[in-house]
């Protein structure tokens, strides 16, 4: 599609973004709900349990639920107003199309069908079948994210599918799967409690996943020593044991140095390398000349605060190393996943109580999405599409011929690539914000400006869909019945709380409704949710991420099931590796060599400063449902330049000065917040945020080579002070940023 | 030993009030001439009332905090600084007592429903209490059978014919009054009835009864001119007595309870003004954020309040922790218990 | 007041070392039934350009509290489980006394309102048994509500202190916070 039919100013002037506040006493009815709902938050991997209050088939509060395992009624600041996505002026409530010069306005299901249908079939029959690509994402459930799959390969017959989970964790899984043939955390969150050490590498955790601060101070209740891996000084990290400021991009030398002190200080369980693990020698070589002191030179860390932290995890007799998007979203991500997980398997603490390792995974159901086969490269249950058994299993349970069954395709950003370049043609997308969330943002507008054809699926206009032809109105997590699976690995039940409001419609619903006019309703047929995960359970039979003995009687009746649960009468897997047998090829865990490579980008004269991005506690990634939440909104208006006084002094930098950042990408307007907190050599700017507020304006879209992640955390930036101080935050009206 | 001295002095200052008050009484009625012997009761109960509020005023006034307040506007008054905010009031005045602005922000139906009661109240006020201490009385023109005379205090103050728009509107005022503080109270009492949060601090005499005395002032009320206008006297004499004792019981319960803030209110206006001659002196910046955080004058009023008190924020430096903004406490505060857990050894555990 | 099966064994226990400034708190005490959509917790950063460090204080409901005493308007009371009101709103004028004279910068006035609020420690929730709403949701332990046992269980080497000490006023309170295993009391000067 061309650019938009009207300026971004009008859209939002109509859809939004706008704030939406709770009445002064509450919503009507919250004191004589008609319902209370026991499901789960909409938000990020830790899933946590929330009741919800339904008066009149609208979501008016919430009540905290205080059995549910994980969280037992805690939540964070998105999770007490996530109330406040349902009942929100902004929401769509029925199909709307582009209308050139006006905007959007109305069209009926009928029309809006045809239309997309029509389309996909012009550009397939003109282009070629993978000219149509789709996006996903994964804050959709599990039954939702097994249909996109199943929708592109099936029904539309294009290879071209992926998912924002590729924005995500892909490099932790990535690396989980060369280690131990497997996807997921090896432990749930109550195994942190008698760990004597923890290592929590890019991951703020306080602010990301603030539920998950309870099992790590618990820990420490106990006496455990926390070693935080982070550039800057986050909550956890103002009182960590030891925080290793590391320089953005660095972070496989530091794994290194400390694996070979690991070695040279023999601090190892030989009996764990020598019989359940392979791969160590050749791993060894690689760090063989990684010193404290080139560390020290490398990462930018004191050579004493390496040592501490080596010597730390060296002798502890229980450990839990966790880590997220801070050491995955590089050019690298996989290497520096390899890098921690080396660490793990040389000292044997794992699969033991109070022993464990894992990714903190981002999105709702970055999880359980990453296992049903909406990524380009997979199937259901984890198996692999170019994989010939794999491919014959799954062509059965969905009752085609393999040879239809479309092969690898390409990956969310490459999808972007391919787009610019013109070969793909036409886009879908559900549950995904690329204009805010991929990196060079500039590039990927051109892009959506390329399409002949796009249609989105959502229930807020967001960003990228600004661009669509066609918007079909869909649903709220809280308005279909599913499953999740949570960072833990524990398959729990998303609640239908209520209906979709006006003409808008379940995604679900949705998507069988196009796959019957794409011709395919016999394969499409489904009298509920339930009946899609049992089809699901059936497809991920067999695989590494086994559901089939998982019902939904069972999830409720436990409060979620952990995966891998092969049969009914399988109590389901909280630890993984128990019976050390691991699941790669040769039944071992695997010691990759990760040796440390520079970063897609590296700063020069002309671009002096490094830029890392990351988020803050009360936006949740792209923003589609936080920015149009008041309160969310209020407690962090805008976004910063965090800054070390000693840069600021070199550049004559004042407090609240707008700054002009740019890289060889793009440029935008910051104000400064001088911190102490931050390296000197680096600068940090969150990246919810659209338009001329976006931080992935000026990030780089180079792609680790085996996960395709794109490298957010590391690049080269230039400052120029603007010589004004920004007006109060509270102005600055960035949720709507243009 | 305090309070004991501060009754005595109410007890006189109210007795002396009332008895000017009676006095008054016998001004205004011309000797009892003008006064309605029918209406004695609500006399006594308005009398006692005075004397209630006056003896609670003046308690109230000799409390340090308010005492500080009073001072304050007393020298405003002397000094004649009182003048240079005269607009300031008078405008305070209409928007805070006369439309009590200051409750629309906290939600509109509560603001409509409380100005429906204030107006209500009011005018019912200003009409029975002249009423009742023989101030006011009708007469028919002399010579004439359809014109009415009105008499304040022995005086003349208009004229209206018998079936005026003004006849109509002068003798069922009180009707007006009554329906207007019925339905505000309803609000109130709907509301006091449903939402948590009251019903969780609310309690039965503070809150509920004055509600439910006002409906039943009103509603017997009412009741007593439909008994006479529409049901030839009706329990008449039965509904009289009751009304009665709601009124006394009104009266009675002013200086007690929640009515007392009609007498109470004014005080907002007395702070305001404080406040903006405290600003015209300057303001505190806390040691801490470095910003303003209130008035010089306040902080210092303040600071000689709390020791008068018993409470001394003094530190040995010669400092006081009044000099920290309610956020510069509660950093300090922060910082000092970093410093204890550190000294501990041990932040968690 | 009226009607209550105020829990009196269990207690509010504050941490502020480990508050990660999240704000759930805040967003949790609008939803609370007393005060309405104005929180009345308050989180802040203790010194931002030098440290993350974030502070939480909710009302300490003091033995003696100081706000009630400075209020020309008698607007604050205690009941008789220790919980310090908020301002009664037909009394209270707004002047601010009780927010500058808190020890413990608890008070709010809203201007807007021309009356000041403060935590009522959830009243219509521990009224009737609940926990507040801040504890309940404060994913740090920054802020705990439970019985002395439940805590010293949980946290072992640490004493719950209500005395605090601001230079040569000695408050107490019902609120404790927790500090070094032994601990008397909270000097702050």
């Amino acid at each position: 599609m061309a650019k938009l039919p009207v300026s971004a100013e009008k859209i939002i002037e109509d859809f939004g973004p706008h704030l939406n506040y709770s009445p002064k006493e509450g919503f009507d009815g919250r004191d004589e709900p008609d319902d209370v709902v026991k499901t789960h938050c909409c938000f990020c991997g830790m899933q946590c349990g929330i009741q919800l209050l339904v008066k009149s088939n609208k979501v008016v509060g919430f009540e905290p639920w205080m059995e549910f395992p994980f969280n037992e009624g805690r939540l964070c600041p998105k999770g007490v107003q996530r109330y406040l996505q349902n009942n929100h002026p902004d929401r769509l409530l029925g199909p709307i199309k582009r209308v050139e010069g006006k905007g959007f306005e109305s069209t009926s299901w009928d029309e809006a069908m045809d239309k997309t249908v029509s389309e996909i079939k012009r550009i397939q029959e003109k282009y070629g079948k993978d000219a149509f690509s789709i996006l996903s994402g994964v804050s959709l459930t599990n039954e939702k994210s097994y249909l996109m799959g199943k929708f592109a390969r099936v029904a539309v017959k294009t290879k071209n599918l992926d998912y924002n989970g590729r924005l995500c964790m892909v490099s932790a899984g990535a690396g989980n799967k060369k280690a131990f043939g497997l996807d997921r955390a090896s432990n749930n969150y109550s195994d942190l409690e008698y760990a004597e050490v923890i290592i929590v590498a890019g991951a703020n955790i306080s602010e990301t996943f603030p539920t998950l601060t309870h099992w790590i101070w618990k820990a420490r209740d106990r006496g455990a020593k926390i070693i935080v891996i982070d550039p800057r000084m986050i909550p956890l990290a103002r009182t960590a044991d030891v925080h290793l400021d590391v320089k953005p991009g660095t972070d496989s030398a530091l794994y290194g140095a400390m694996l070979k002190y690991l070695v040279d200080h023999d601090m190892l369980d030989h009996d764990f390398i020598d019989n359940y693990t392979s791969g160590f020698d050749v791993t060894l070589d690689s760090v063989k000349d990684y010193t404290l002191e080139w560390a020290e030179e490398i990462t930018g860390i004191k050579k004493e605060k390496i040592k501490e932290a080596a010597e730390l995890w060296g002798k502890a007799k229980t450990s839990f190393l966790l880590h997220a998007r801070g050491i995955e979203h590089h050019s690298k991500g996989v290497d520096n996943v390899l890098g921690c997980i080396n660490l793990v398997l040389a000292t044997g603490r794992i699969g033991k109580p109070y022993c464990g390792y894992g990714t903190i995974t981002g999105q709702g159901n970055g999880q359980g999405g990453r296992e049903h086969g909406h990524k380009c490269d997979q199937l259901p249950g984890n198996r692999d599409i170019e994989n010939p058994e794999h491919r014959k299993y799954i062509a059965d349970v969905w009752g085609i011929d393999e040879k239809d069954m479309p092969g690898k395709g390409l990956s969310a950003y490459e999808i972007i690539e391919a787009i610019h370049r013109g070969e793909i043609k036409g886009l879908l997308s559900i549950c995904f914000n690329p204009l805010v969330s991929l990196p060079n943002s500039n590039y990927v507008r051109e892009a959506l400006e390329k399409l002949e054809f796009y249609v989105c699926i959502d229930f807020f206009l967001n960003e990228t869909a600004r661009h669509a032809d066609i918007i079909l109105a869909g649903s709220l997590q809280e308005e279909e019945e599913g499953t999740t699976t949570s960072a833990e690995g524990r398959v729990i039940r998303i609640r239908q709380a209520v209906t979709p409001p006006g003409d808008a419609r379940t995604d679900t619903s949705i998507i069988l409704e196009l796959a019957k006019r794409l011709g395919e309703e016999d394969k499409f047929t489904y009298d509920s949710s339930e009946a899609i995960f049992n089809e699901l359970r059936v497809a991920s039979k067999g695989g590494t991420a086994d559901y089939n003995g998982i019902t939904y009687k069972r999830i409720e009746d436990n409060m979620g099931i952990f995966w891998p649960c092969p049969t009914e009468d399988h109590p389901g897997t909280p630890r993984l590796w128990e019976d050390k047998k691991f699941k790669t090829p040769d039944g071992k865990a695997h010691f990759n060599p990760a040796p440390y490579k520079l970063p897609g980008e590296v700063i020069d004269a002309d671009y002096p400063v490094i830029l890392t991005t990351g988020r803050v506690v009360s936006q949740y990634l792209s923003g589609t449902q936080t920015r149009r939440i008041g309160k969310l909104v209020d407690q962090f208006p805008e976004p910063l330049l965090e800054i070390h006084p000693t840069l600021a002094k070199q550049y004559g930098i004042q407090q609240r000065e707008l700054i002009k950042v740019s890289t060889r990408r793009g440029e935008g307007i910051f104000p400064a917040n001088i911190v102490e907190t931050i390296r000197e050599d680096t600068v940090f700017i969150p990246y919810h945020w659209s338009g001329k507020k976006s931080a992935n304006l000026l990030t780089p879209g180079t792609l680790d080579p085996i996960s395709k992640i794109p490298e957010f955390k590391v690049c080269a930036c230039h400052l120029e002070p603007m010589k004004e101080i920004a007006p109060p935050s509270k102005e600055s009206k960035a949720y709507a940023s243009v | 030993m305090k309070n004991r001295t501060f009754n005595t002095k109410a007890s006189l200052i109210a007795t002396v009030l009332s008895i000017f008050s009676v006095i008054l009484v016998f001004l205004g009625s011309r000797n009892l001439q003008n006064f309605d012997a029918a209406l004695i009761t609500y006399l006594f109960g308005t009398i006692f009332a005075f004397f209630g509020i006056v003896y609670r005023y003046s308690v109230w006034l000799q409390r340090p905090p308010t005492w500080i307040y009073f001072k304050r506007g007393i020298t405003y008054l002397v000094t004649g600084k009182v003048f240079s905010h005269f607009w300031f009031a008078s405008k305070e005045t209409i928007e805070n007592i006369a439309f009590q602005k200051f409750i629309y922000p906290r939600g509109k139906y509560r603001w409509v429903a409380h100005f429906m009661i204030a107006i209500g109240c009011t005018s019912a006020f200003l009409i029975t209490i002249p009423l009742t201490f023989g101030w006011i009385h009708f007469t028919m023109a002399p010579n004439s059978i359809s014109l009415y005379e009105a008499h304040f205090f022995g005086f003349k103050v208009m004229e209206f014919k018998l079936d005026s728009i003004m006849a109509f509107l002068t003798f069922h005022a009180l009707n007006w009054s009554s329906y207007l503080v019925i339905l505000g109270s309803l609000y109130y009492l709907r509301r006091r009835l449903t939402n948590p949060g009251l019903i969780a601090t609310q309690t039965f005499e503070g809150d509920l009864l004055p509600l439910i005395l006002l409906i039943a002032i009103s509603a017997t009320g009412l009741a007593l001119t439909y008994s006479y206008q529409f049901m030839k006297g009706f329990a008449y004499d039965f509904l009289a007595v009751i009304h009665a004792v709601t009124v006394i019981m009104f009266l009675i319960w002013i200086p007690f309870g929640k009515f007392f803030h009609i007498i109470q209110r004014p005080a907002q206006i007395g702070a305001h003004i404080y406040k903006k001659e405290g600003m015209k002196q300057g303001m505190a910046v806390c040691k801490h954020t470095g910003e303003e955080y209130a008035t010089n004058m306040h902080i210092n009023d303040l600071k000689e309040v709390t020791k008068e008190l018993g409470f001394d924020f003094s530190m040995e430096d010669g400092g006081s922790h009044l000099d920290l903004s309610p956020e510069g406490k509660r950093s300090r505060l922060a910082q000092a218990h970093l410093k204890a857990r550190v000294a501990g050894g041990n932040l968690f555990g | 007041m009226n009607y209550t099966s105020f829990n009196t064994n269990e207690e509010f226990f504050v941490d502020m070392q480990r508050c990660i400034g999240c704000k759930a708190c805040e967003m949790a005490c609008a939803e609370c039934e007393t005060n309405g959509q104005d929180s009345m917790i308050h989180v802040n950063y203790v010194d931002r350009a030098s440290t993350v460090q974030t502070t939480v204080q909710v009302c300490m409901h003091c033995e003696d509290p100081v706000c009630a005493s400075v209020c020309p308007a008698d607007a604050i009371s205690k009941d008789e489980f220790g919980i310090v009101h908020t301002a009664n709103t037909e009394r209270c004028i707004g002047c601010s006394n009780c927010v500058i004279a808190c020890p413990f910068g608890v008070p709010k006035k809203i201007e807007e309102y021309d009356l000041m609020m403060k935590c009522t420690m959830c009243y219509d929730r521990t009224s009737v048994g609940k926990k507040p709403m801040c504890a309940t949701v404060c994913p740090s332990g920054a802020l705990f509500y439970g019985t002395k046992a439940e805590i010293e269980e949980m946290r072992p080497n640490s004493t719950p202190v209500n005395t605090f000490v601001f230079g040569k006023e000695i408050v107490n309170t019902k609120v404790n916070i927790m500090m070094p295993k032994g601990s008397t009391e909270l000097i702050i000067y």
